[in-house]
């Protein structure tokens, strides 16, 4: 069996210097789709946040695509965020430019040079949301659901061996949920992981799959009861 | 739609970067006037030593040949910048014009004497030279009287250096106050993209290449300012030069030409290192921090 893409083992999550989850072990596989619940203030932000190197780890031990997290140097973070596709919540795009602009921004801030190469991957990922036609408007030209949408295609821009949505649909009304959560499925199907904190208990009945919560400064899998 | 938007951000970065072109420009341009000023310091000072006249009165039993040869001495010897003869007949004439009434009228002859005015050089207009040249003069059996202000040549020389001393002083300061206010609007201007600055690192860039685009953007309104400073230093300095051209302010070009490339350098100096040090700072900071 191939090694896990996250392992955390007996793993402390701490918020500057308060303790946010204790005796974090948890371990994802290749082609995953995992959920992390819990209420607001559990944890799910801080846990996102040390596995993308916002937060250091500094009890137990973390690997997440090759990286040791308690080893992990400021040099290496953006080398890690670029096997990683990181979602938000507020999707985070670049307001100054265009959609085609943000994607080419990160295709040149790691390390792609062939214009035509850069083009053709930015078509690529925004055929697979379905905003192909939307690369010349601007962020603030887009509603919520498709801004999200050009989130996850930028995710999925330097094909990342594991997706971390932190809440994507949070800012999302019911119906733009499910589109996006649509595209998140099919991006799984595709092979690619994906870790996603919500609190959005809708979309895990309607897409039931591998579930974390965070309750009580600790992390633990739940089974979901069948309807 | 995304043009009029386009043209909408366009202005807006314009009118954020004038306050910074304007104010590196103002800044420049200050200390390039106070520049110009440490440079020309001595010139001006030397020029107003040098307006301070010696004046050697002769008795009326003196020769011309005596007068003629004191003259040239003086004119031959190192401390003097010109000399000028004056004979009582002029002398009485600058009185007359002076006062505006013709003082032979009542007197009824001229108690003028000759006279021979010494403008000496910058360098030796100080008490101890005046005495010793004094002294000299008055060893000549046909010099009656050598008269000088010595007050006013102390209190000048006091002033030059109290002068002096305050624009070495005020020019550091000024120099403090241009780093410390092209520092704090370069800071401010990251300040506002601090989030675009944490966004660029969330996906995966380096430091050093988001970095990169913002320090170029800095140096080149650091560029623009400092060119801006120096049209302004070069008006008034053609100003300067047209009033004042006994200054010589242009006397020696290789130093003006030092002066506008420093001005030039510190423009981009300042600029690169507030840059890099303000995108340093937000690039260090966790997301978290960015909040307060």
């Amino acid at each position: 069996m191939p090694d896990p893409i996250l392992k955390l083992k007996d793993a402390a999550i701490y918020q500057g210097d308060s303790l946010v989850l204790s005796n974090v072990n948890v371990e994802i596989n290749q082609g995953e789709f995992v959920y992390l619940i819990g209420k607001t203030g559990t944890g799910k932000s801080s846990f996102m946040k040390t596995l993308y190197g916002d937060l250091p780890l500094t009890e137990g031990e973390g690997y997440i695509v090759d990286y040791n997290l308690k080893t992990l140097k400021e040099k290496d973070i953006p080398f890690l965020r670029r096997k990683l596709g990181v979602v938000f919540q507020d999707f985070k795009l670049l307001n100054d430019r265009t959609i085609n602009d943000n994607l080419l921004f990160v295709l040149k801030a790691t390390g792609w040079k062939d214009k035509n190469e850069m083009n053709t991957k930015v078509e690529e990922v925004l055929t697979k949301v379905d905003m192909k036609t939307k690369g010349f408007k601007f962020p603030h030209e887009l509603s919520g659901g498709e801004q999200q949408r050009v989130a996850i295609a930028r995710a999925l821009l330097n094909n990342p061996e594991l997706i971390l949505a932190d809440e994507p649909t949070g800012n999302l009304d019911p119906q733009t949920s499910v589109e996006v959560m649509e595209v998140l499925q099919d991006i799984n199907k595709n092979g690619n992981t994906i870790l996603m904190a919500t609190h959005d208990y809708a979309l895990l009945l309607k897409y039931p799959s591998k579930t974390l919560k965070c309750d009580e400064n600790q992390v633990y899998e739940v089974v979901q009861r069948k309807p | 739609m995304s043009s009029s938007f386009e043209k909408h951000q366009k202005r807006r970065l314009v009118s954020s970067y004038f306050s910074v072109v304007l104010s590196i420009a103002l800044v420049l341009f200050l200390l390039g006037l106070l520049g110009l000023l440490v440079l020309n310091a001595k010139k001006v000072s030397d020029h107003f030593k040098e307006q301070v006249v010696v004046t050697i009165y002769l008795k009326d039993s003196a020769k011309q040949v005596e007068t003629k040869q004191l003259e040239k001495s003086l004119a031959m010897s190192d401390y003097v910048k010109s000399t000028e003869y004056v004979s009582k007949e002029q002398a009485a004439e600058f009185m007359k014009a002076e006062n505006g009434e013709d003082f032979m009228d009542f007197v009824g002859y001229n108690p003028l004497q000759n006279s021979i005015d010494v403008h000496l050089k910058a360098d030796y207009v100080n008490s101890e030279q005046l005495e010793k040249i004094s002294t000299e003069a008055l060893n000549k059996n046909f010099v009656d009287e050598v008269s000088y202000d010595n007050d006013l040549v102390n209190l000048m020389n006091d002033n030059v250096k109290k002068i002096s001393f305050w624009v070495l002083f005020i020019s550091s300061i000024f120099t403090l106050i241009a780093v410390l206010l092209i520092n704090s609007s370069i800071r401010l201007a990251v300040y506002s993209k601090r989030f675009t600055i944490k966004t660029m690192q969330m996906v995966g860039a380096t430091k050093q290449f988001i970095r990169r685009p913002f320090v170029w953007k800095s140096v080149r309104l650091g560029i623009i300012g400092a060119v801006l400073a120096l049209i302004g230093m070069s008006f008034v300095l053609y100003y300067l030069n047209r009033t004042f051209p006994e200054l010589g302010l242009l006397n020696k070009p290789i130093l003006v030409i030092l002066l506008f490339a420093l001005v030039f350098g510190l423009g981009i100096l300042i600029t690169w290192i507030s840059t890099h040090f303000a995108t340093q700072r937000f690039l260090n900071l966790k997301t978290d921090q960015l909040y307060y």
